[in-house]
């Protein structure tokens, strides 16, 4: 237990922490360039503790949030603290070092009050390229990490003088769309030198140790409050699973298998039984697990949890080496991230249906639904379009699933069409919900949504990166499942085909991509569902 | 009303009337709009209610994760047409499905019709099209060039759905108000506070009533704006603390700083207004313990009923409030609002449990309550000006509101603010903004152009159709062209970003490259060699000389100082505190601090080594030794 801060103190501290988290997030979002970034916020911001302890954070998306409770202890393993200097920024984006994949890079600025290190900064940016075999850097196909774009072992790119103009050519000379990466470099910058600023100014006041003090006693609240929460549970041992629809090279179903026990105020997640680590891009690591049990934890039990460090401390995360979830650093990861983690949150969630019927949802849009378009302009520069496509969530015991959404460990939000249509050589001709899509139940899944994209360019390369496909989003307590994804080149002509799910391949002028997504699975039988409830769906065409 | 009436019926009646109301903010609110019809493009109806498709709430699976459409599908319908993003019509519209689109929409009992088609703020000529025909049967059309010609189709609908819905309700209730006024037979003209902090036309109000809403704090932000000016004070922050909200705002070079985008009742809407930041905290918010050993405030409030302990209205939480009772803040032997007394006793009671939990006496306890409520609105303050480039040491705080200007002295000695005003007319400040507010009239059209690729013409032209949409109304009302100010902003970005910086207006490419980098620098810290663009000119086109002349006040017969008390502070412990009569103060007669100084609406609070004058019109100065 830390020495006792004062009451107020403590409380003006937590107040500005959130707020210097937050204003990162912003800075970034509004500054950066990656489509990804500043249209869609695919960013986290965070603040930690000298010894890299997660604080506070600013807008978060749950899959950044949890990995980035381990990146900055994994990156003090690499770079001894002696090492650093006021001013620095460091960028890395390797998974094995607490990361998520390839794309989604870290900045990460010790921060100093009279020459002692006392907090870092950090934010993490999905860039909308990071080189490798394919424009948008998803590589449905690759069988190695070195595919997949530039692995970025800590390198300092900022430092009290300014930029480091070398390295920073090294690595934009690597990526497709230097300005637009370069743009994000200084964007994370940015938002990690406001942080720098603002902490300084907190130490001015209350000095380095009152703050170290505020921290620990951050982090002992966050733990009493989820052991409480934990404790508040029934004790006992249940299993669930759930499948990923293939890697990308092998066409075969994955496991995810988890047993969840519960003793007092712990609780222990063993992935044992999960099938082997894939050829495909679809592996991860053991951090990526984490916070996925981290976010089932927090949205099943501790809600109102201030999620950092010590909140994390009472949960155990069990993963044998070899898995999907604990693949080796040489394996392709980039779907790992925002499919195989969605999926083990599915598998959480069904093992805890039975002990927490009315908190648990049926299962949804548990993928990214990627679709990256890359086209080249006429000045020969690449054009990338990536794109998330949520669906229908699924129900729970209480209501409805929301239609055309995003769930559990991504919140990125959908580009405009309008914004689509002046940027990209592509044309919009049908954004509308699915009729029909949604599981039925007592309470009835959300519909997914129709997109179609008319290809204007002379030719373009399309990605996807989704899962839902195969294996539908399921019901629960008898309640139906929802429709899968189903990706068509133009439909309704004689030459049309089924795109995959994890798929790249060419096209060409006219070229028409229709995506239905998937709807929401339903919950309780179907005959429980009131009639007017059934009327009300009919009237508005959601039957 | 009747009061107005007869004024208006004296044998010199006033040269105008100014309003302001609440009713479009409460009917969004409450969700009491009309039924709207919503007309879009073929493939696009669902739009509406897909939205961005994010979620409301990250952790929270008990709550739905996103509002109801507001509009049901059922009422969403399709006309064939297309326009691309450079405004050419790719399909035209086709004119033989809009017969059966009215029929439909008048079945289902539609009161008001919202037109968005995609790319319309290129090209609004379909949408005009079907606003001529929809006119035929429906009295109330809203279509999106008219409205918000932006680009982004989600939040662009949205905006004009939301106009849809309040069309009938402020049509009537301004119809309303102009007959029992009589105001055609007295000729006085009646204008309206809009969301920007400025006013316009009844006709004007009549066809974009979403700008009624949240009028309430652009009220009291133009009458800080106004007395910012009248003192010469270039950079301020209006500070109105009330029961249970504290709203803030920046005002740079006489006007408030505006937003482009906020949500109302949830709801995404795009159209300027004042860039008040609201915080739930207030002299009604409660104070506790939380788990982590911290003392917090709100947002959780005690309101008006119970309202705070020292009320003796059946309050038992500590609130804000209690803690200014218990450290000599407030007169514990004034009567408020005609029959509030408040019991000292009352709060002490209050506050003790919580110094019990907490390991603090109640007096300390008191003083932490009132820290951290100053903590979380310094917190406001630095939103709007620290995190938009500015420097809070060079801003004066007009604090207003009941509770305003108790708290200012503190606020502004923690956030490096050397002077602080409590202006006259404090308590009745939201009508004086109606009073002092200039005509105003915004309009915006997205216009997308590289700065290395310069065209001066086809900028002029849109510039000057913007120009003449601000301009008309004022034309109309007889308002001679030399009164009018216009201004021209456009909003530029780095060629890749989506966020826009809005920069004033420079004929070359080279001077809005200048001055675009700057403001990056400022609110960024860097600025780089990329290509520059512009997205979308803005207008705006203001009146300023309304010119309300304050009068002077000369000082009321009374006793001086009134009285004292004992008071503590965290600095100086327990010290006698002098109270006095506000309305007895001469001009520039200086009070030091520690001191009350209390008229009919609020008390003011010098601290210790702070010392405050009032001016001639009766504004109190305080120099708040920062």
């Amino acid at each position: 237990m830390s020495p006792a801060v004062h009451p107020v103190t403590l409380e003006v501290v937590r107040n500005a922490l959130y707020a210097i988290a937050e204003e990162m997030s912003i800075v970034l979002m509004r500054s950066a360039r990656s489509p990804l970034l500043k249209e869609a916020g695919d960013l986290s911001s965070a603040l930690t503790d000298a010894g890299g302890r997660l604080i506070a954070q600013g807008r978060d998306i749950p899959i950044h949030m949890g990995v980035m409770a381990f990146t900055v202890k994994e990156f003090l393993k690499r770079v001894p603290a002696d090492r650093l200097r006021d001013g620095d920024v460091w960028f890395a984006n390797l998974p094995e070092m607490g990361g998520n994949h390839l794309p989604d890079v870290k900045a990460i600025r010790p921060v100093f009050a009279s020459g002692r290190l006392v907090a870092f900064a950090i934010n993490l940016a999905h860039w909308a390229d990071i080189g490798g075999a394919v424009p948008g850097s998803y590589v449905p196909w690759a069988t190695e990490s070195y595919q997949e774009g530039v692995r970025i072992s800590p390198v300092r790119l900022f430092s009290a003088d300014g930029p480091d103009r070398e390295k920073l050519d090294f690595l934009l000379a690597n990526l497709r769309g230097r300005d637009e990466r370069e743009g994000d470099m200084f964007a994370q910058f940015a938002a990690n030198d406001v942080a720098a600023r603002r902490l300084a100014e907190l130490c001015d006041r209350y000095g380095a140790d009152t703050l170290a003090a505020c921290f620990d006693a951050l982090h002992a609240a966050s733990e009493a409050g989820m052991r409480a929460a934990i404790r508040a549970l029934p004790d006992g041992v249940w299993e669930g699973e759930d499948w990923l629809d293939d890697d990308g090279v092998d066409d075969r179903p994955l496991r995810i298998r988890v047993r969840v026990e519960k003793r007092g105020d712990e609780a222990t997640f063993d992935f044992t039984g999960t099938a082997p680590q894939a050829r495909g891009p679809v592996n991860t690591t053991y951090f990526i697990a984490c916070s996925s049990v981290y976010y089932a934890m927090k949205t099943l039990a501790a809600p109102d949890v201030p999620p950092n460090d010590g909140c994390y401390r009472p949960l155990r995360v069990v993963v044998p080496p070899g898995t999907l979830l604990s693949a080796d650093p040489d394996r392709p990861v980039v779907g790992g991230n925002h499919e195989t983690s969605q999926r083990v949150v599915d598998a959480i969630f069904r093992a805890l249906a039975p002990a927490l019927p009315d908190r648990v949802t049926a299962s949804g849009p548990t993928t990214s639904g990627v679709l990256i378009f890359g086209t080249r302009a006429a000045d020969g520069r690449w054009a990338i379009f990536y794109e998330v496509h949520g669906g229908g969530e699924g129900a729970a015991a209480a209501r409805d699933g929301a239609s055309a959404i995003r769930v559990h460990m991504s919140n990125v939000m959908n580009t405009p069409v309008e914004v689509i249509e002046a940027e990209y050589p592509l044309r919009v001709e049908e954004h509308a919900l699915r009729p029909g899509s949604a599981g039925d139940g007592t309470h009835r899944g959300g519909l997914g949504f129709v997109r179609a994209y008319r290809v204007l360019a002379r030719e373009a390369t399309l990605t996807s990166m989704l899962d839902r496909r195969v294996v539908p989003p399921w019901g629960l307590m008898g309640g139906h499942d929802g429709l899968p994804f189903r990706i068509t080149v133009n439909p309704g002509t004689p030459g049309a085909r089924d795109f995959g799910g994890k798929a790249s391949g060419k096209l060409v002028h006219g070229d028409l991509v229709r995506i239905e997504t998937c709807g929401g699975g339903g919950y309780g039988p179907p005959a429980g569902r009131p009639e007017d409830a059934r009327a009300h769906d009919r009237r508005e065409g959601y039957a | 009303m009747r009061g107005l009436a007869a004024l208006l019926g004296a044998e010199t009646p006033p040269a105008s009337l100014a309003h302001g109301t609440t009713i479009v903010t409460n009917a969004i609110v409450e969700g009491r709009g009309a039924v709207v019809g919503l007309v879009t493009t073929r493939g696009f109806r669902d739009v509406l209610e897909i939205g961005r498709q994010s979620r409301l709430h990250l952790y929270d699976l008990a709550s739905p994760p996103k509002l109801a459409p507001l509009v049901p599908r059922r009422l969403r319908l399709e006309v064939s047409e297309r326009i691309g993003p450079d405004g050419a019509i790719a399909a035209p519209l086709a004119l033989d499905e809009v017969g059966g689109l009215i029929e439909t929409l008048a079945r289902e009992g539609v009161e008001s019709v919202a037109v968005c088609l995609l790319h319309s703020y290129a090209n609004p000529d379909h949408e005009r099209t079907l606003r001529a025909a929809l006119a035929s049967r429906f009295a109330h059309v809203s279509v999106s060039s008219d409205i918000n010609a932006e680009f982004r189709e989600y939040e662009r609908t949205s905006t004009t759905v939301l106009n849809a819905a309040v069309m009938p309700l402020a049509c009537r209730y301004i119809d309303d108000l102009a007959q029992a006024l009589g105001l055609e037979t007295t000729g006085a003209p009646l204008h309206l506070l809009h969301a920007a902090g400025g006013m316009m036309s009844v006709e004007a109000a009549k066809a974009r009533p979403l700008a009624l809403a949240a009028s309430g704090p652009a009220a009291g932000v133009a009458a800080a704006a106004h007395v910012s000016h009248a003192l010469g004070l270039d950079r301020t922050l209006a500070f109105d603390m009330g029961g249970t909200t504290t709203d803030v705002c920046l005002i740079a070079g006489g006007a408030a700083e505006t937003s482009a985008q906020r949500r109302l009742g949830g709801y995404p809407v795009r159209m300027p207004m004042a860039a008040v930041e609201s915080i739930g905290a207030g002299g009604g918010s409660i104070a506790y313990a939380d788990p982590a050993g911290a003392l917090r405030v709100g947002p959780r409030s005690a309101g008006a009923a119970p309202g705070p302990a020292c009320y003796s209205l059946g309050g038992a939480e500590p609130t804000v409030t209690d803690a200014n009772l218990l450290l000599g803040y407030l007169n514990g032997e004034r009567v408020y609002g005609g029959s509030i007394r408040l019991d000292r006793e009352r709060a002490a009671a209050a506050l003790a449990p919580l110094g019990r939990r907490l390991g603090l006496s109640t007096l300390e306890t008191a003083a932490g309550v009132v820290e951290v409520a100053n903590a979380a609105m310094l917190r406001a303050l630095r939103l709007v000006s620290v995190q938009r480039g500015y420097d809070l040491r060079d801003f004066a705080l007009i604090a207003y509101g009941g509770a305003g200007p108790v708290h200012a002295g503190a606020l502004a000695r923690a956030a490096g603010i050397g002077r602080v005003v409590v202006p006259v007319h404090s308590g009745a400040f939201s009508a004086l903004g109606c009073l002092v507010s200039p005509l105003r009239y915004d309009a915006v059209r997205t216009y997308r152009a590289r700065l290395d690729a310069w065209d001066p013409k086809p900028m002029e032209e849109r510039y000057r159709d913007l120009e003449e949409q601000c301009v008309a109304p004022l034309r109309d009302e007889g308002i001679a062209h030399e009164r009018i100010v216009l201004e021209r902003s456009a909003d530029l970005r780095y060629s890749g970003q989506n966020y826009e910086l809005e920069v004033e207006w420079r004929s070359t490419p080279e001077a809005l490259r200048t001055a675009f980098e700057a403001r990056h620098r400022q609110l960024y810290g860097y600025a780089t060699g990329e290509g520059i663009e512009c997205v979308n000119l803005r207008v705006v086109a203001r009146v300023p000389d309304v010119a309300v002349e304050l009068p002077s006040r000369a000082p009321a017969d009374a006793r001086e100082p009134s009285g004292e008390q004992r008071a503590w502070f965290v600095d100086a412990g327990e010290v006698t505190l002098r109270r006095h009569d506000r309305a007895a103060l001469p001009p520039g007669r200086v009070v030091d601090g520690p001191a009350l100084i209390e008229d009919e609406w609020s008390t003011t609070l010098v601290y210790p080594g702070q010392r405050c004058a009032a001016d001639r019109l009766g504004n109190l100065l305080i120099e708040s030794g920062a």
